[in-house]
């Protein structure tokens, strides 16, 4: 092989590694985009037990949502006392709802407390 | 029992705020302790029905996190109520508070109704009032979802107007059911031929319970008195005779069984 058609050989090379590279970089670039758009919407819709998000959930996770709404917060003990269910239920439900990111869960000696995080760290309904 | 009744209706124009405040000062006459609350922020009303004083503090400043629940409330007992008392927590009727509540987010919305919650502890149990009445504004909004979820009973009013009945039936299917409340519906500003004769009256309360789910609490004919008075008199006050007043304490008595 002459050294020029080594040089072309190269050239073509170095020219797909090109395009390659510019095709990954439009795909980042719409992934950062979509991120950033996702972001967004978060800002806009936050996870707020609200009275509406309480409409949009499921019979059996309303019940609960409701009555740490009425506590301010409570142990799953207490949440099953006024709903008549099982403790360990109330503590699936209350567990999921953490998950949802509508309830804080904070452990306190040996007893576990859920409690709506009303304004993102503070924890604590405010009291009249 | 000591409880919480929030006064809703799918549509405007239905009578809440008249039934909100006659049925409160006919609660306060038969000598239990009454706090009503004007939860209609797009439209407040008993300021000026009740001719009271301009207040330093509103039920928008205790929602807002202002103040304690004690400022806000105004005692009318001296004017309206013969032997119980009489507390009312007035809505702020000035356009910017109206454009201000009508701005609210969602975080706002979350926090009011833990304040509404709350009045539970404070005011039935602290205070000891005997019943807190919440006059909402009309269908489905924050502030009168938020009154629905606090109370303890939700008296829903209805006209005859078939799309009031069917918005009406909607909400107790989507609304009430959903929160498990204990709910009565009034039909108001009834044709008064409709409740002439006892037979009639039957015929139309049948009518209205095959339609809707809900224990029909009772029907309230249109009174031209009513009209008449242009929304300026506490009926069960200054004309206890009135056959108003005597349906009025029959839903009274009916709400307390319910």
């Amino acid at each position: 092989m002459t050294v020029r058609k080594l040089e072309g050989t190269h050239t073509r090379l170095l020219q797909k590694i090109k395009e390659s590279l510019d095709r990954l970089n439009d795909k980042m670039e719409v992934i950062i985009e979509l991120q950033k758009h996702s972001s967004e919407a978060n800002v806009e819709i936050p996870d707020v037990l609200d009275v509406m998000t309480l409409l949009s959930l499921p019979d059996h996770l309303r019940k609960t949502a409701i009555t740490i709404c009425k506590f301010e917060q409570a142990t799953a003990e207490e949440v099953a006392e006024q709903t008549k269910r099982a403790r360990a239920v109330e503590s699936s439900y209350l567990n999921q709802l953490v998950m949802m990111g509508y309830l804080k869960k904070e452990r306190r000696g040996r007893k576990a407390y859920f409690f709506v995080d009303k304004d993102g760290g503070n924890k604590t309904w405010q009291k009249s | 029992m000591a409880k919480i009744i929030a006064i809703h209706s799918y549509k405007g124009g239905t009578g809440k705020t008249l039934l909100s405040l006659n049925l409160a000062a006919l609660y306060a006459n038969r000598g239990k302790n009454v706090c009503l609350f004007d939860l209609d922020f797009r439209a407040p009303s008993l300021q000026s029905i009740l001719k009271a004083k301009s207040t330093e503090y509103w039920i928008n400043d205790y929602l807002n996190g202002v103040c304690d629940i004690k400022k806000i409330l105004v005692d009318v007992s001296k004017t309206y109520a013969k032997r119980g008392s009489l507390l009312v927590g007035f809505a702020n009727p000035s356009t910017e508070a109206i454009r201000e509540m009508s701005a609210k987010d969602r975080k706002w919305e979350m926090k009011a109704l833990g304040r509404l919650l709350s009045l539970k502890n404070s005011l039935l149990n602290d205070m000891h009032f005997d019943y807190i009445i919440f006059d909402t504004s009309p269908g489905l909004q924050y502030s009168s979802i938020n009154a629905i979820v606090s109370a303890d009973l939700v008296l829903v009013v209805s006209g005859m107007d078939i799309s009031d009945i069917k918005g009406t039936q909607r909400m107790i299917d989507e609304l009430y059911d959903l929160f498990e409340k204990k709910t009565g519906l009034l039909m108001n500003k009834v044709f008064a031929n409709f409740l002439t004769t006892k037979g009639h009256r039957q015929e139309l309360a049948k009518k209205l319970v095959n339609n809707s789910s809900l224990p029909l609490v009772d029907m309230v004919p249109c009174f031209c008195d009513i009209l008449r008075s242009g929304g300026t008199v506490v009926f069960s006050n200054e004309n206890p005779d009135h056959p108003f007043v005597k349906i009025l304490d029959r839903v009274a008595t009916t709400i307390d069984t319910l």
